[in-house]
């Protein structure tokens, strides 16, 4: 068993005793889980010990957040260890304890202004809202994407004294909003390509789990297809259903392929870090229609019930299509880095993202 | 998810990269030069001897077989690059397609020496063009129903009677691997008592009649044998193991990238419409380029797995109904957002790469495997059936 596996086991172990529930505004996330997870190292992997984490590979830390969104655990990892974490890291700001839960937003109507020269790592003030923020409420510190009068400014705020907006997505998780009037943050400025990049690794992370999400919801579909009987057979023989599954099948095994690649290639493997992550936000996304929909087909009646577990996956699926860029955002982006060399370069350009 | 369609994914390789580059090269000089135009669908309809000739010189076909046979020891994946950047152009394939995608690997695999030696140099040299004979006209998805049959005579040679129908370019290829039925028909055991027979096409008793598609294009035909003498050393394989090695085949013919980029080139011109800035038109493109760009991550895998000596069936049979869904809905969803009339006699290439792709639009999901075949073969990976 590999590093990895062994990893994974951890998860799944812990997973096993915090079974998913319904979100609310009294229990929007799983306390619970966060403080096992933490307890046992998980919220720190692919940040390193020297920074006051775990260590290991973001492959580590992305099969985590696959595991984690596949059992639809209410906890602030991907944004922590795919996101927040890493772009702290880069912009050599001083991570948070990653026993705190951290979680990142894009705040292109907040405002940041340097208290300090600002050539560096510093002291900003905020100014501004942010909205859809996840885990607002829950997560103890912010890294927000601000807009600096010289560039992007990547801030670190401490928010656990802060009010947020109640509000949440289709799933019940926290979506609030802050509002900052000259708040203090520590921060640092961003070149355009920086800001770029943390843009897509918020998408990419949403693509990993809408990845791992949809496989499960095959296989919990797959697996109730075999179990419930009608006309004296279980629904699997019928061949309508076998029809439905082969195509649900299809969906996830494309969205797997692509987002594996666009995680390499954010690993270091050659290609485009924007257009590959841009193109599996989009894949992943746009195979949620068509997997929610005939899983909740086939699961009938009881699969829209809130006593089934269904919805757990299906409303987070409905809702992190449209997070961290909307498919539609993705999609032009794609297409415009397609053609940055004009409509004869298409070809080569498809060739060279993943 | 089932581990019976997960595959490991494909490493880079540079290898492909470079002979990619080599292809592109050659192809935009082929174009400048004006020896093919960029049409749609061109493996099944850009019949080119010439052409093919010119990819046997460059070593561009039976890529991956032995030296000893005219191939050259390359990687799937190299095959890979080369036939994407084939299809992806547009150019005329079709004269060679079947032969260096699947009837050389088959005779590599269940051929014999003389066989092997006699017959695979020519298809590398893109001289020797093959047909698929499988279907008949009672005998469509339900392949394991075929009626022609094949005998053995007094001097042991093999007479065949029935007919084959959909054989793709039988006017313009020399041999088939026909799929015939040597023993009666055992209602126990359906897949018993087929053999594949390597048949010259200019035999005696060998009929080739036309069978147009709805445009009125000649491509398929129907492939009548009456009481046709075949050698007794054409039998391919072993007697009675036809449905297997029929089988074996599939990876090869379901997993490639031909069947995802047969309306590539309406894609590329579409690309040359997207108005700078039209928000509709970009975001149809890159929905476009998204999908696209996972189909290659699926064919490559298979690619990839070839490599490793595995037939993943399964996967394979996954890319063909991904791939050729997407195939069909580039038509629609471009239409939504260009307002073109699509006409084979258009001034505007668009209007034309329109019209070319839905004309032979019902032919992506029903060539090689219907896609509800495909999907109960999927079904049944996963545990279904």
């Amino acid at each position: 068993m590999s590093e990895q596996d062994l990893v994974v086991e951890t998860v799944r172990d812990i997973l096993a005793v915090h079974e998913p529930f319904v979100l609310t505004p009294e229990r929007p996330w799983d306390a619970g889980l966060w403080g096992a997870l933490a307890k046992a190292g998980l919220t720190g992997v692919g940040i390193p010990e020297a920074n006051g984490g775990s260590g290991g590979e973001l492959a580590d830390a992305v099969a985590i957040v696959r595991t984690l969104a596949a059992g639809a655990a209410a906890v602030p990892v991907a944004e922590q260890l795919l996101v927040a974490g890493p772009a702290l890291l880069a912009a050599n700001l001083e991570l948070p304890p990653v026993e705190e839960p951290l979680t990142f937003a894009l705040g292109d109507a907040v405002t940041a202004h340097a208290s300090d020269d600002g050539d560096g790592p510093g002291r900003f003030t905020l100014t501004g809202v942010v909205t859809g923020v996840a885990w607002a409420g829950t997560a103890q510190h912010l890294a927000v994407l601000a807009v600096g009068p010289a560039g992007p400014v990547l801030a670190l705020v401490d928010v656990s004294g802060a009010e947020a907006t109640s509000a949440s997505n289709l799933a019940g998780e926290p979506r609030g909003s802050f509002v900052f009037d000259e708040t203090a943050a520590t921060g640092a400025l961003l070149t355009e390509a920086q800001a770029g990049e943390l843009r897509v690794r918020f998408a990419l992370a949403r693509a990993v789990q809408l990845a791992a999400a949809l496989e499960k919801v095959l296989a919990w579909t797959v697996h109730y297809a075999g179990e419930r009987q009608q006309f004296g057979r279980p629904l699997g023989k019928f061949q309508a259903i076998q029809m439905e599954l082969a195509e649900m099948a299809g969906e996830v095994t494309a969205v797997t392929a692509l987002t594996d690649a666009a995680v390499q290639v954010v690993e270091g493997r050659s290609g485009d870090v924007v257009l590959a992550a841009a193109a599996a936000k989009v894949r992943a996304g746009a195979a949620v229609e068509v997997v929610a929909r005939l899983a909740h087909q086939v699961h009938g009646a009881i699969g829209f019930t809130q006593e089934h577990r269904l919805h757990h996956l299906t409303r987070r699926l409905w809702s992190w299509r449209d997070e961290a860029g909307s498919e539609l955002y993705w999609s032009r982006v794609l297409a415009t880095g397609l053609l940055v060399t004009g409509p004869d370069g298409l070809w080569p350009a498809l060739t060279r993202v993943v | 998810m089932s581990s019976a369609l997960t595959l490991a994914p494909a490493p880079r390789s540079e290898a492909a990269e470079q002979v990619r580059a080599d292809v592109r090269e050659f192809l935009a000089a082929e174009l400048a030069a004006g020896t093919f135009e960029t049409h749609v669908d061109t493996w099944l309809s850009g019949v080119d001897p010439a052409f093919s000739k010119k990819l046997g010189d460059r070593g561009w076909l039976g890529m991956t077989w032995p030296k000893q046979y005219g191939g050259h020891e390359r990687t799937a994946m190299e095959r890979y690059a080369v036939t994407e950047e084939l299809l992806a152009a547009g150019a005329p394939v079709a004269a060679h397609w079947i032969a260096d995608r699947q009837s050389g690997p088959n005779l590599l695999k269940f051929g014999t020496e003389k066989q092997r030696q006699d017959i695979l140099p020519r298809i590398a040299a893109g001289e020797c063009f093959f047909v698929i004979g499988m279907s008949e006209p009672d005998s469509g998805s339900d392949l394991a129903s075929i009626r022609t049959k094949a005998s053995r005579n007094q001097a042991g040679d093999w007479v065949v009677n029935g007919a084959k129908v959909w054989t793709s370019n039988a006017h313009y290829s020399h041999y088939g691997i026909v799929l015939v039925r040597t023993s009666p028909a055992d209602p126990a055991n359906r897949h018993a008592g087929l053999s594949q027979l390597l048949v010259d096409l200019s035999l005696p008793g060998i009929t080739v009649n036309p069978i147009r598609i709805l445009d009125g294009g000649h491509h398929f035909n129907e492939v009548v044998f009456e009481d046709v003498v075949v050698p007794g050393d054409m039998l391919l394989g072993e007697e009675g193991n036809g449905w297997h090695q029929v089988t074996a085949e599939l990876a090869f013919e379901r997993s490639g990238p031909e069947r995802f980029l047969s309306t590539y080139p309406l894609v590329a011109e579409f690309a040359r419409r997207v108005p700078p800035g039209d928000p509709a038109a970009l975001a149809t493109l890159g929905r476009l380029s998204a999908r696209l760009l996972a189909l290659r991550q699926m064919s490559l895998r298979i690619a990839a797995a070839l490599d490793r000596g595995e037939l993943p069936n399964i996967p394979a049979a996954l890319v063909k109904d991904v791939g050729t869904t997407f195939e069909g809905d580039v038509i629609e969803e471009i239409r939504k957002v260009v307002d073109v009339t699509p006409s084979l006699d258009s001034p505007d290439p668009l209007g034309r790469a329109l019209a070319e792709a839905q004309l032979h639009a019902p032919g992506y999901t029903l060539r090689g495997g219907t896609n509800e075949i495909l999907r109960g073969i999927v079904a049944r990976g996963l545990g279904l059936r």
